[in-house]
């Protein structure tokens, strides 16, 4: 039966293809080739940092074996957390599962479909992100091709072993807990965990690596390097196969992916059969909606109608959004990771080796570059998706009498305040961190400021560009085409942005440094004129484009 | 009034619409049938302002739907063939929702809410969840916010799908409330029996055309041969075949 299964998804994947025609294709194919392009970059830092670790004197090789454990101990907890979360949706509440549950098909092949479509999806990102580490250490180990085979030969188990540990998680928490608001605990739970990994990864600062005198006893370092990470965790299995194939040790090899494939194995064969007794308890009862007893009061923003009636639809509109976010979990979720990229960002930047007083002002004002994007990847999860999470119920707003740009303006001022805050807690916190000076300290909180209301229109502008009433969660949104776009977009403005600023930056710099008239004044008006018809020309194209975009867009 | 002139609205190379031509009077109840895919659906998104029409035009309530869309939507009313609400509002929140963005008195949505929940047997539910709704639940609310707004023209998607007989009655009485009150009512259905007994006058369409229009007496006319007077049933399958 799983094979009828498997059929659907091939047809669904061939036909997929096929569909690709045109400027479909062509957008399909510019995405494939900026995604290539990144996954190069990304090889290139990989292959320099694994090269000079390769140089350390006795040490090198392993430490670049300690550094491959830790990078697949990482991935293999984020493919079980992301299993967690991606299966409370593909097992309980995907779209096509009362259709195949009421087929006359095993149950069990049922849930197997499902558990290997979580598992891909929970996985091929993570395996992409790290694949570029892989190329480097083989080619810094001047391992051959067999090195990789022997590598895809032991991620495939590895992924699936993961994948089984977040499935089985699941299906014993829903079989305990039969209900819809299981799943909100355990989006819940599982953002905490992935902010946690994160975090803690980060406060372990992993540079110490680089810095073996940040280790006082030397015999203590090598210890550490040679003690295994997590010695029962399948990433040191795998690690271990890894290092065997490389000394070409075949009988510790054949152990170690022997011992891999078989845990794969049993535990597939765990959760085979205990779905047969556990999957439909807890699938009938995410079916169940939780109780919830509203209640009739005034709302803030009625009264604020009452009071300005010219404004109600806007307010109308605002407490709409306003219980919609406030009740839906995906966005608590969304707000823990977003406060651990915030406390690794700061960390990070208190962690800079910064010696002088100028290094740290000119690194402030650079600062602003790497807060923006802190705040466009924050408007990637809040401010981009705010038009599509409108979601079939948009009709409603299409057929009232309202216009497009008024429910843009509402969706603008929902997310604008959160991001003016989080840039200014952003750049105020890092300021204070790094002791910039003065006038870098106001020029880089002004500047923040203006992007924040920038990457906010941006957002609302590409989100009603690329609308998608159709998506089931946030993270099919995040990683669309227009997602994409929407953050290189936010990317090349930032760039533009600290560009226009860099002269003025220079000539203050120059000032600093005892140099006398170091200030031009037409080059500030130059710069100042670059700067106004850059942000002019960033709020009103994308603004303009979505609000066009939308009021054609047919449902 | 909804008054639809040379309505056209073209998929590609497939005519969805092909000039259609309507119009319906106050305090009339039009029943507009046709196959799957003849063109309904399509032709009420057009009206609704969901959709544009490729050409032609859409007047409601004497306000040009193109030229003056705010006014042409605040005098109507339109409910979809599937109801999606706002699955994280309540009952009572959504007709407050509804309410206010149709403008209506406050004082008046604090009375009649509570009315027209008691009315559609709501009333229990309305502190709940709309994602726990049923879909005939939902149905049945969106039917209550179109009588919140007293609109002048209502557009009806199959209404009738997924209520329960009991409600399918209630439903009708307030469809002749509606039509009374001066309101001219669109209302697409493939409940033959319905739209015989309900409608003022019916609309056939077939590939995108109007291939027939009149009082159900006068459309069944339009088929009558040598057997004699036949349903509406008998004619629509003559003329769509």
């Amino acid at each position: 039966m799983l094979n009828i299964l498997f059929r659907r998804k091939v047809n669904t994947l061939t036909n997929t293809l096929k569909a690709l025609r045109g400027w479909k294709l062509v957008k399909n194919l510019m995405f494939g080739a900026v995604g290539l392009l990144m996954l190069s970059a990304l090889y290139a830092a990989f292959w320099r940092l694994l090269a000079y670790l390769e140089t350390v004197q006795l040490i090198g090789p392993m430490l670049s074996w300690k550094l491959t454990s830790m990078v697949l101990l990482m991935t293999f907890s984020m493919v079980i957390v992301s299993s967690i979360i991606i299966s409370m949706s593909t097992l309980y509440y995907s779209f096509d599962l009362k259709f195949l549950i009421s087929c006359p098909l095993d149950l069990r092949s049922v849930f197997m479909d499902k558990a290997l479509e979580t598992v891909f999806y929970s996985s091929w990102t993570l395996v992409l992100a790290i694949l570029p580490y892989i190329i480097a250490l083989g080619r810094v180990k001047a391992l051959g091709a067999g090195f990789y085979l022997s590598y895809l030969f032991l991620m495939v188990p590895f992924v699936m072993l993961a994948g089984a540990v977040g499935i089985f998680f699941s299906m014993l928490v829903m079989y305990a807990f039969p209900s819809s608001k299981t799943r909100d605990i355990t989006w819940l739970l599982g953002s905490l965990s992935v902010a946690f990994v994160y975090v803690m990864f980060r406060f372990s600062k992993p540079e110490k690596l680089l810095r073996p005198d940040s280790l006082q006893v030397v015999a203590q370092y090598i210890q550490y390097l040679q003690s295994p990470t997590a010695p029962y965790m399948p990433s040191w299995w795998v690690t271990k196969a890894m290092v065997a194939y490389s000394a070409g040790h075949w009988g510790d090899f054949a152990v170690s992916a022997g011992v891999l494939t078989a845990a794969a194995l049993l535990l597939y064969a765990l959760i085979y059969f205990m779905s047969g007794r556990l999957y439909m308890r807890g699938f009938s009862g995410a079916q169940s909606s939780p109780r919830f007893r509203g209640n009739r009061r005034t709302l803030p923003e009625q009264r604020l109608a009452a009071a300005f009636p010219a404004l109600r639809a806007y307010f109308t509109l605002y407490w709409k959004d306003r219980l919609m976010l406030l009740r839906d979990a995906r966005y608590w979720s969304q707000i823990i990771l977003i406060a651990a990229l915030i406390a690794v960002y700061l960390f990070s930047i208190r962690q800079l080796p910064l010696d002088t007083a100028d290094l740290k002002s000119l690194i402030s004002f650079l600062n602003v570059g790497v807060a923006g994007f802190v705040m466009a990847a924050i408007g990637l999860r809040f401010t981009f998706p705010a038009v599509s999470l409108e979601g079939n119920s948009y009709w409603l707003l299409k057929s009232a009498p309202v216009t497009t740009a008024s429910v843009l303006r509402e969706k603008l001022t929902v997310s604008l305040l959160p991001s003016l805050l989080v840039g200014f807690i952003l750049i105020t916190i890092s300021n204070r961190l790094l002791n910039a000076d003065l006038f870098i300290s106001v020029l880089s909180t002004f500047t923040i400021l203006v992007a924040a209301v920038v990457i906010t229109v941006m957002g609302i502008g590409f989100g009603a560009i690329f609308p998608d009433f159709n998506v089931e969660n946030i993270h099919q949104l995040e990683s669309s085409y227009g997602g994409f776009l929407y953050m290189a977009a936010s990317m090349g403005y930032l760039a533009l942005l600290v560009g226009a600023e860099a002269w003025p930056v220079q000539m203050h710099f120059a000032e600093r440094l005892g140099r006398a008239h170091a200030w031009d004044m037409r080059a500030l008006v130059f710069c100042a004129a670059v700067f106004l018809a850059l942000n002019i020309t960033a709020l009103y194209l994308p603004w303009k484009l979505g609000l066009r975009s939308l009021e054609k867009h047919e449902i | 009034m909804i008054e639809i002139n040379n309505l056209t609205k073209v998929f590609g190379s497939f005519k969805a619409v092909d000039g259609l031509n309507l119009r319906v009077e106050p305090g009339e109840i039009f029943g507009f049938l046709g196959p799957n895919g003849a063109g309904k659906t399509t032709t009420v998104k057009i009206l609704s302002g969901i959709m544009r029409p490729t050409s032609g035009s859409v007047r409601v309530a004497g306000f040009d739907l193109a030229a003056d869309p705010l006014a042409a939507k605040r005098a109507m009313a339109y409910i979809p063939d599937e109801p999606f609400v706002y699955p994280k509002l309540t009952g009572w929140e959504f007709m407050r929702f509804i309410g206010d963005l149709y403008s209506l008195p406050v004082s008046d949505q604090k009375k009649r809410i509570p009315e027209l929940l008691a009315a559609f047997e709501l009333e229990a539910h309305s502190g709940e969840l709309l994602e726990s709704y049923s879909h005939g639940m939902k149905q049945k609310l969106l039917i209550a916010s179109v009588l919140l707004r007293r609109p002048k023209a209502v557009l009806f998607d199959e209404p009738t799908v997924g209520l329960d007989p009991k409600s399918i009655r209630r439903f009708k009485s307030l469809l002749l409330e509606i039509a009374s009150a001066g309101a001219a009512v669109f209302m697409c259905t493939h409940i033959l029996d319905m739209a015989e007994k309900l409608c003022h006058s019916v609309g056939i369409i077939y590939r995108g055309r109007l291939v027939a229009r009149g009082t159900v007496a006068e459309v069944k006319k339009l088929a009558s041969g040598a057997y004699g007077p036949r349903s509406l049933e008998d004619v629509f399958l003559e003329l769509t075949e």
